[in-house]
């Protein structure tokens, strides 16, 4: 520890503190342009030039690079310290007249104007090297530089050209303390950091704002340091140290008695369907954009606004968007009824604004549906007989002028209406995930023509698969609501929980095994065992059958020279029977 | 007996995961097709050893049909190839006896393609139809000839 | 190796120093070569080139050994003669010999003349006495006898005990005791396994100066013996010497040096059999001023941009690759095996309590006797000027000395009696700097001088400090106001608040130095500035903006002379007249360019 005294007041710190870090304790302000927590000190602004004085040498020096020592004495505003730091500041007026925090600092020191000459008036950079020494030293990139000296001096890639090695991570314009850096990509590439839009915006991140655990997560196709191996910044800034960036996925082997598959659905792309203008129209939002709009910690904190910020005044609900429908899926998706009356209600408590239901049929199937749909009506919501057609900013009366036009045929009475409405959502179906055929395979289980998984048997097997120890639950298998998914998933989980608790397994009594004595040891078996249930018994010179491996598929038997391979139940003399009697019917 | 009056009776193997389950599904379907094919289930279509569909064809069958999972669809991994294989050459050797390639059939239908499997019955009944009664006794005789030819040609087989 | 062994009558040697070559010196080898020839003396007279003599101003130069016969300004058409006469015939030819200024009698001995008695040489101990590009010669005169008795005798304590008690201070300006900065170097902790480095710094960019461009065309093995001696005290296997590319005779001979003492195995591998390894690289700097500091010196060397950083750390402690790095100035390098060879206490007879041994300058401006000095710490301005230098050419007066280059100060002629020592320096405000001194007289107006060197070091502002890169900008703009007339009152309160706080604020030496010339000036010229901006006039007639350019009707048409070379040379035709006529200046349309005044053959143009 050193003793020192800033400003009259003493202080005890560790050694290897900066003047600054020791100021900083003491809630002494010093100003500063070039230095930043984060990076090593350069000391080239002289803006945070104190009077230190030790063993009776005084002398000027930057309080960001300067370490205290034993009994140092140190005045931040002495008069010298002051003389320097003003004229330093109104030097970097005259060159970087439009550098805010130049401004600030000189309005804090009192000076007004520079008596130095402008050459430009809108200059920003003050030359403090914090984009040159981040792309350096933090990033590693090394894209752009100083270049020229003296007077002349700018920060610039080389040659002066945009650079091939800037990996466009902006992260030079993020340490700029003067917004001197516009950021424009030439060859381009993905922007990293682009912190104007909303959604993802830095390579660290949490999911979602109601994440459960609610951990943050490096995404490696953002992060700089897979980039380069460099920055690794967030570990600085860590206290607990709990960033590693050597951590790697890892694929972990599980023995496990059974399997419950819950891969969940995929939400239709209304961009398939054009006519929705989904995607191509402002205020044209899927169920899930809304879900996002409506909830809490959403972009607008839950307030369900136009793109403009407006309030709507009209708002449309379409059903059966790509559900129940020959050209997308043919399906009804169970939920959307429901989920398109929970919008409605929704927008009427929230906005007040005028709702419009576009419906082939209402499917309030369930507990408590109908009473919903009819406490909807209640409300004041308009329910139209006839599935929106179109969605159209094309106006065709003063009314709909600047507004969305849904077009339908309304089938109660028999006419085609044009409702105008401020913002259009969309009921988006349920689709079997787009790669459900790939799991399907992994598995060993089938998918019924639509892509959902294949239960065992539509009433008696609702949840089993083909596969004996693997079950289903949820939209996986078809499309179904919460309730519905809950209960499903209770039965796999006890038809798992039983098989597991059993601790036993039954075969099917319809296994392979070998007549050792018709064996004429050929092994075309063995090759052909997916299993590899057969081996060769090298000391009886005859194929074996380990029965626990079998799944009795047969195909040694099929393929056995000799005879000798059998599967019980399946016999040859079985078969032929059963083909004998399969003929013998006239 | 004119082909149109003629009732064919078919064989089908079918494997008990994907064929089996799609015909299934064609009956809970309420699908309709032909009554000709009585199937017989195989636990796998690699099961079926070509001595069945001669067999089949020996016990008065007209016609057979072997029906499995889709390629790389296989309950049991690679059952399917081996058929694909078994059934390849059995065509040849059918050819030779003088049997028409229609009578025997391999084809692919999964749990879910119960239309498919109704298509399939129809067509290779519709096929066999056309070809007519398997004469089998026909075709035994004059194989046993034309072995017996070859003999006095002193022809190696 | 055949020459070697004859003997030879007579050994002539012609100085192939930078400012000799250019004025065609190895064109006068080559005449004597043929023209000895042609007397058949080719067995009895051996022409030498050797290094800088040091009396450039005099140059082409030969020495004739044994006898130090001195002859200067010579020309392809004077060599016949000389073979004939003095080499033939034994009589040396006085019309080539040096004749001090206001004197007649020639004066035919080296060591009787002016500029050569008064220095005492060290640094440059063999200069003028042999072939650079030979190392048998500099082995001949002692050479690497100091490095093999610091390798096989003496401990590095040893040898940093014996340069700290020479009293050897660094040559490169800021003096600081040699012997404790490579005491630091030893004790300070490598990071990597031991691995520390030694730099000698031959960015030399003062404008004026040339002593370490001399020392290593002149004797690159001094300063390769002095770096092996540093190298065994601090414990460095590598080393690197940083020249500018502009020299490349230095460069070149360096590079030959290096060959041989290789060869020699005087460098590599187990260095005379004491198992002792060093080598050195040679790097070539791009001629940035501002390298010549030794952290963007370092930075340079690592391939970096040439910018300083702040210190501490000192490169003794993180240099070069962030290891322990030794950096000493050419001239340094260059003391230290007389040093080790001669003993501390010779050494530290030579100088003044506080600053031990010689110094070199390179005295240039208006000086009779440009060229380059050695001479002992302490001697005073005054010796230097009058007695080794000559005296101011054309009678003019003297006013001052500008020491240190653009980093050090002008010294007014009432301080000629100043000890030169770093102390007495720094304390007139200016300092040793690497040695350089321009003489200047009664015609050189200091405010431009000091706009001259602030424009210098303004250009060579690596700007990485704001008050570096804005300041010496704000400062030449006020000094170049000033010498325009347009300067205020209140430019000379800017200007000096802007020196004092550039010098306490600037990052690196070159910043914290800029303002030195700027600061001397106001200290001891004051009322030059002062004229400037109140009388709007130039005492020395230096600054054209400030002056008046009149034709004096009389001496014009003095003799019916009225040239009319005035007139015809005015490019903005601001000058009347007819031929044979008085001619006159009309103010109005006049740009002060000064082209008439410069023309005129009969001072008939006069300043006012």
């Amino acid at each position: 520890m050193v003793n020192v005294t800033l400003d009259g007041k003493k202080i005890q710190v560790e050694e290897g503190t900066t003047i600054l870090q020791a100021a900083d304790k003491l809630d002494v302000k010093i100003p500063t342009l070039c230095y930043h927590p984060l990076l090593d000190p350069y000391a080239a602004c002289r803006v945070c030039v104190v009077e230190a004085s030790v063993k009776g040498k005084t002398d000027l020096v930057t309080s960001c690079n300067t370490k205290v020592l034993e009994g140092m004495e140190v005045k931040t505003a002495s008069e010298r310290a002051l003389k320097a730091r003003k004229l330093n500041v109104e030097m970097l007026m005259a060159q970087a007249p439009a550098a805010e925090p130049v401004k600030e600092i000189a309005k804090e020191l009192g000076i007004t104007k520079t008596r130095f000459e402008i050459k430009d008036p809108n200059e920003k950079c003050i030359l403090c090297g914090l984009c040159v020494r981040t792309c350096t030293d933090v990033v590693g990139a090394e894209a752009i530089s100083f270049i020229e000296r003296g007077k002349d001096r700018t920060v610039a890639p080389p040659f002066n050209e945009p650079s091939e090695a800037c990996i466009g991570c902006t992260a030079c314009a993020y340490f700029c303390p003067t917004q001197a850096i516009v950021f424009e990509d030439k060859y381009g590439r993905e922007i990293i950091h682009d912190e104007l839009h909303l959604g993802p915006v830095t390579a660290i991140r949490v999911p979602i704002r109601q994440a459960v655990p609610m951990v943050p997560f490096i995404d490696k196709d953002a992060c700089i340091h897979f980039k380069t191996e460099q920055c690794k910044l967030c570990e600085k800034v860590c206290e607990p140290e709990a960033i590693n960036h050597a951590m790697e996925d890892e694929v972990m082997e599980i023995d496990v008695g059974s399997i419950i598959i819950a891969t969940g659905y995929d939400i239709f792309d209304a961009k398939k369907n054009a006519v929705y203008g989904y995607g191509r129209l402002d205020n044209v939002l899927s169920g899930l954009d809304f879900e996002r709009l409506c909830n809490a910690g959403g972009p607008t904190g839950g307030n369900i606004l136009l793109k403009d910020g407006r309030k709507p005044e009209s708002v449309a609900i379409l059903h059966c968007v790509g559900s129940r429908d020959r050209n997308y899926n043919e399906w009804c998706s169970r939920v959307c009824c429901m989920y398109a009356m929970k919008f409605a209600h929704l927008v009427r408590e929230k906005t007040g604004a005028k709702v419009h239901e576009f419906y082939i049929d209402i499917r309030a199937f369930g507990k408590g549906y109908e009473e919903f749909y009819n406490r909807l009506m209640e409300e004041d919501v308009i329910f139209i007989r006839g599935k929106g057609a179109e969605v159209t900013d094309v106006a065709e009366t003063p009314e709909e002028e600047g507004k969305l036009v849904v077009v339908c045929e309304d089938t109660l009475l028999g006419l085609v209406r044009r409702v105008p409405v401020d913002m259009v959502l969309l009921g988006n179906g349920l689709e079997p995930r787009r790669d459900a055929d790939e799991i399907a395979r992994k598995f060993n289980i089938g998918c019924s023509h639509e892509g959902f998984f294949l239960e065992r048997h539509p009433k008696l097997g609702p949840v089993h698969t083909a596969s004996d120890g693997i079950f289903l639950a949820g939209a996986c298998q078809g499309p179904k609501d919460i309730p519905d998914t809950v209960a499903q998933a209770g039965a796999a989980a006890s038809e798992a929980m039983a098989m597991a608790d059993r601790g036993t397994f039954e075969l099917e009594p319809i296994t392979s095994f070998i007549n050792e004595e018709l064996c004429g040891a050929c092994k075309t078996c063995v090759a052909l065992c997916p299993y590899t249930a057969i081996t060769f018994d090298e000391e009886k010179n005859v194929s074996v059958v380990e029965e626990a491996l079998c799944k009795g598929c047969g195909t040694c038997v099929a393929a056995c020279p000799a005879g000798a391979a059998t599967q019980h139940g399946f016999d040859d003399e079985e078969m032929f029977a059963e083909i004998e009697g399969a003929l013998s019917v006239v | 007996m004119d082909s149109a009056n003629f009732e064919p009776r078919i064989v089908g193997f079918l494997c008990r995961w994907c064929s089996y389950t799609g015909a299934d599904l064609a009956g809970t379907s309420r699908m309709k097709y032909p009554p000709n094919l009585v199937p017989i289930r195989v636990m796998c279509s690699g099961r079926v050893d070509p001595t069945f569909v001669i067999k089949a064809l020996k016990e008065g069958a007209d016609g057979v049909l072997i029906a499995g999972c889709h390629p790389g669809d296989c309950h049991y991994t690679s059952g399917n190839f081996r058929t694909l294989g078994r059934y390849t050459l059995l065509q040849i050797m059918l050819e030779q006896l003088g049997v028409e390639k229609g009578r025997v059939k391999l084809e692919w239908v999964s749990a879910s393609e119960g239309d498919k499997w109704a298509r399939v019955v129809k067509e290779i009944t519709e096929e066999v139809r056309k070809l007519g009664a398997l004469n089998w006794d026909g075709v035994v005789e004059q194989t046993k000839q034309e072995v017996a030819e070859c003999a006095d040609e002193k022809v190696k087989i | 190796m055949e020459e070697k062994e004859k003997a030879y009558r007579l050994h002539l040697m012609v100085c192939a120093g930078t400012g000799c070559v250019s004025n065609h010196a190895f064109e006068i080898k080559g005449a004597l070569e043929k023209e000895i020839k042609k007397q058949s003396l080719e067995n009895e007279v051996l022409v030498v080139t050797t290094g800088c003599n040091g009396f450039c101003e005099r140059g082409p130069l030969l020495v004739v050994q044994p006898g130090n016969i001195f002859y200067q300004q010579l020309t392809e058409k004077d060599i016949p003669h000389l073979v004939e006469e003095h080499f033939l015939k034994g009589r040396p030819v006085q019309k080539l010999m040096y004749t001090p200024p206001k004197e007649k009698t020639p004066i035919p001995v080296l060591s009787d003349i002016d500029f050569f008695k008064g220095q005492v040489l060290i640094a440059l101990r063999n200069r003028g006495l042999i072939d650079p590009e030979k190392i048998e010669e500099y082995i001949a005169r002692d050479g690497y006898t100091a490095m093999a008795k610091a390798l096989n005798e003496m401990t590095p304590e040893g040898i940093i005990e014996e340069i700290k008690k020479s009293g050897l201070r660094g040559r490169g300006g800021a003096g600081f005791p040699t012997g404790v900065k490579w005491e630091y170097v030893r004790n300070a902790p490598s990071t990597n396994g031991g691995v520390k480095y030694l730099v000698c710094n031959g960015d030399e960019g003062d404008p004026g100066a040339f002593m370490d461009r001399s020392i290593l065309e002149a004797d690159p093995h001094s300063v390769i013996e002095g770096m092996v001696i540093g190298a065994k005290a601090i414990g460095a296997s590598e080393g690197f010497v940083y020249v500018r590319n502009e020299y490349p005779l230095a460069l070149s001979r360096l590079n030959l040096a290096l060959k041989q003492a290789r060869e020699y195995g005087l460098l590599g591998k187990d260095i005379l059999g004491s198992g002792f390894n060093f080598d050195i690289k040679v790097h070539r700097g791009a001629g940035a001023f501002v390298c010549g500091e030794e952290t963007a010196l370092l930075h340079s060397l690592e391939g970096r941009l040439g910018e300083p950083r702040p210190r501490p750390p000192y490169p003794a402690e993180k240099g070069l690759r962030d290891q322990p790095t030794c950096i000493n100035n050419v001239e340094t390098w260059a003391n230290v095996p007389v040093i080790i060879s001669r003993g501390a206490n010779w050494y530290s007879s030579i100088g003044t309590k506080t600053s031990k041994g010689t110094k070199v300058f390179s005295l240039v401006g208006k000086i009779n006797n440009t060229g380059l000095v050695e001479v002992p710490m302490g001697i005073s301005l005054k010796e230097i000027i009058y007695n080794i230098g000559g005296g101011i050419p054309e009678g003019k007066e003297f006013k001052a000395v500008q020491t240190g280059g653009p980093s050090g100060g002008c010294i007014p002629k009432e301080k000629i009696d100043l000890p030169i020592d770093f102390e007495s320096l720094t304390e007139a405000g200016s300092m040793m700097g690497s040695g350089g001194m321009v003489v200047m007289d009664e015609d050189t107006c200091m405010v431009d001088v000091a706009r001259y060197f602030l424009s210098f070091t303004q250009d060579e502002s690596c700007g990485k400090c704001t008050p570096c890169r804005e300041g010496t900008k704000a400062m030449l703009s006020i000094l170049t106001r000033i010498t325009e007339g347009k300067g205020t009152e209140g430019d000379l309160v800017l200007l000096r608040d802007l020196a004092e706080s550039i010098k306490d604020s600037a990052l690196c030496g070159l910043g914290n130095t800029a303002p030195n010339p700027v600061l001397t000036t106001m200290q001891y010229f004051m009322e030059e500035y002062e004229t400037h901006i109140k009388d709007k006039k130039c005492p020395a007639r230096v600054c054209r903006q400030l002056n008046t350019y009149i034709v004096d009707e009389n001496t014009c048409v003095k003799d019916g002379r009225g040239c009319d070379l005035c007139k015809r040379n005015c490019a903005t035709d601001a000058i009347l007249g007819e031929k044979g006529k008085a001619h006159r200046v009309v103010q109005e349309k006049c740009i002060k360019c000064g082209v008439c005044y410069d023309v005129c053959n009969f001072n008939a143009v006069k300043i006012e």
